[in-house]
């Protein structure tokens, strides 16, 4: 299938990636990928595949060696480290498998962060992340701290603070691999309500039923992309 | 800004042990720069007291042994003091505005109403309270008419009077006897350390029939502002003493003295190597404290590596993260190097009649100026040693940043 480009919210073109070493490895190979507006997908291999790099390479936390990728028309690329912090806040939010969330801060507070560097207001800030709590039917846990939460509660703040910016894209590296099944049945639920309010969702997963659950599985196999992926 | 320092509240609160550590590193360095500072003060205080008092333009005599052969005289002699050398001098040298001896007569007690004290008194002349320094009089000193007139007037130290009067406001316009007869209390003085009673000169050379002889002289010069000048009128005062008493002008021992206006110009010098000593050492607590406090940020720094992945990733920049390592790092100093201020100023304010009893210091404190220059530098040096972490903790990619745990 072929996607006009500006349609495509994430577009790579033959992007390589080595990790330079004494034995330099090569990780990404000729990566090419281009991910609709609304799509919910999600990337499948085997361990050490080379997921989490392509991922880290999405979301501007990692750079890549030659190719291009165009997050939202914009050539990503060389990025000060100030544009990407920009656009991390601006354009994507972030799911991790361990939630990363700020163990001394409550529910609220955490997921509020992104907005504090967004300069707005503490009052404002507030409102808006109870506003995505309430979304993930939290409220009433507004004031715990990640301590206090269960594992799938936990990943539930984390995917509140993934929206409070209302990104157009979310980016989540095993949001599941350390929940139980129920749990993680309950948190893919959540992923596809979002996907059906319109959000682009990218799920790393190694669990073939959270593949099954979303529209496109990408499969890599050693650093390549499986010309076999589910279209 | 009120943000922020949610944001440090938050960290800080988090990490108490840390905080606590590197609070007291920094609070113990500041304790001891303002202790010292006011210590300094102290002496630098005491030594302007006492260079403004008229003590210090006076040059001291001893009697002295020869050391050098002289007209035919073996070295050794023992050269004693006289009571005429006085007129001798102060006719002589014309830089000498006033001469005053001073002897102590032993071997007796002053015996009052409720007690005694053995050992002696002083016999001097009215100048001699300038010499000792005795500023803090109720009656007087002994005065030039005492002297002229023969008076049996005595001056007590105040413990002294209490001593022997069991109280010492009764002890003023009574009497006291020494050597057999009685003598009129005319003055009580107050000083840190000085004990001894005062008698006319002349009135106990009158008494004992005296030989003349005095264990010290003290000339008091006028008109001399330099070096030179002072040991000019040394060496004049020394030329008349060596005619009168046949030793050579050149000996050194044959009476010692010690030439105060000399002394005094010496010690300015040495009060503004001290000031210089202070601020050095006080420069270098502060270097220390920085150090300190740049390694613990490091510490710390290293221990939210995670932290501060997690907060790139969701958007802080690079100059979010490393203002709020700066002001972790100002505030952690300016709070506990601020109780260090205080905690030294209380010390010093404790201190301060033990040491100026006790150890020669004058108002040993550390004025408000001094306080709030040591706590802008406190907030500089805070700055310093929270400037390096922070630059390092933004070098680290995000992801190498998050992947720590
Ligand atoms: N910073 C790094 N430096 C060197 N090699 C790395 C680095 N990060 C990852 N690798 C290597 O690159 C390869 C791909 O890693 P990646 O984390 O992308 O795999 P993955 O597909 O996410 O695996 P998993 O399913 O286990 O998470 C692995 O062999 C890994 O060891
Ligand atoms: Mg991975």
């Amino acid at each position: 299938m072929n996607y006009e480009l500006n349609d495509a919210v994430i577009s790579l073109r033959d992007i390589n990636k080595t990790y330079p070493g004494v034995v330099p490895l090569h990780v990404l190979k000729d990566v090419s990928l281009d991910i609709r507006k609304g799509e919910l997908v999600s990337i499948m291999g085997a361990s050490g595949s080379g997921k989490s790099t392509l991922l880290n390479i999405l979301g501007i936390l990692d750079n890549y060696d030659s190719g291009s990728y165009h997050l939202d028309g914009v050539l990503i690329k060389d990025l000060s480290e100030n544009r990407a912090a920009e656009l991390r806040n601006r354009m994507i939010g972030f799911v991790f498998q361990s939630f990363n969330l700020i163990n001394y801060k409550n529910a609220l507070e955490n997921v509020a962060l992104p907005l504090f560097y967004q300069g707005i207001s503490r009052k404002k800030r507030n409102a808006l992340a109870m506003e995505q709590l309430e979304r993930m039917g939290l409220a009433d846990r507004a004031h715990h701290l990640p301590g206090e939460l269960s594992g799938g509660q936990k990943q539930r703040v984390a995917i509140a603070r993934a929206l409070v910016t209302k990104p157009s894209l979310i980016l989540a590296d095993e949001p599941t691999g350390a929940l139980d099944s129920k749990t993680s049945k309950e948190v893919m639920q959540v992923f596809r309500d979002l996907n059906d309010t319109g959000m682009t969702i990218v799920i790393v997963t190694h669990d073939p039923t959270v593949g099954a659950a979303t529209d496109r599985i990408i499969r890599i196999v050693d650093g390549s992309i499986d010309q076999n992926s589910k279209f | 800004m009120f943000d922020l320092f949610r944001e440090i509240s938050q960290t800080i609160k988090n990490n108490k042990l840390r905080t606590i550590l590197t609070g007291i590193a920094v609070a113990w360095g500041i304790f001891m720069l303002i202790v010292l500072l006011g210590a300094a003060r102290g002496v630098v205080n005491n030594y302007e007291e006492e260079s403004s008092s008229s003590s210090v333009n006076s040059i001291r005599l001893w009697s002295g042994t020869t050391s050098l052969p002289y007209k035919g005289y073996k070295d050794g002699r023992w050269i004693r003091l006289q009571d005429n050398d006085m007129d001798a001098i102060s006719g002589e040298v014309s830089t000498v505005s006033d001469v005053a001896i001073s002897t102590t007569a032993s071997g007796f007690n002053i015996v009052g109403p409720k007690d005694y004290i053995s050992g002696g008194f002083e016999a001097v002349y009215p100048d001699e309270c300038r010499t000792q320094r005795i500023y803090e009089i109720e009656g007087r000193f002994i005065n030039q008419k005492d002297i002229n007139d023969l008076r049996r007037v005595i001056v007590l130290s105040r413990d002294n009077a209490a001593l022997l009067f069991g109280d010492a406001e009764k002890a003023l316009g009574e009497e006291v006897k020494a050597m057999n007869l009685s003598w009129k209390v005319v003055g009580i003085y107050n000083h840190r350390w000085r004990k001894s009673a005062f008698v006319p000169y002349t009135t106990y050379k009158a008494i004992t029939g005296g030989d003349g002889y005095v264990d010290q002289m003290t000339v008091r010069v006028e008109g001399i502002s330099t070096d030179t000048e002072a040991e000019e009128t040394e060496s004049q005062v020394r030329t008349v003493l060596a005619r009168r008493h046949e030793f050579d002008p050149e000996d050194p021992n044959a009476v010692w003295i010690w030439n105060q206006f000399a002394s005094f110009l010496k010690q300015g010098q040495a009060m503004v190597y001290l000031n210089l000593a202070v601020w050095i050492i006080g420069i270098l607590t502060l270097l220390t404290g920085i150090v300190g406090v740049s390694n613990i940020m490091f510490v710390s720094v290293r221990e939210r590596v995670h932290e501060i992945g997690i907060r790139r990733a969701i958007g802080a920049k690079p100059k979010n993260i490393i203002i709020q390592i700066l002001a972790e790092s100002v505030v952690i100093t300016t709070i506990f190097g601020y109780i260090g201020i205080v905690a030294g100023m209380a010390l010093l304010e404790l201190l301060k009649p033990i040491l100026e009893d006790k150890a020669g210091f004058s108002n040993p404190t550390v004025d408000i100026s001094i306080a709030v220059q040591v706590t802008l530098a406190l907030i500089v040096a805070g700055a310093l040693a929270g400037l390096f972490p922070a630059i390092k903790a933004t070098k680290v990619k995000p992801v190498e940043a998050l992947r720590d745990e």
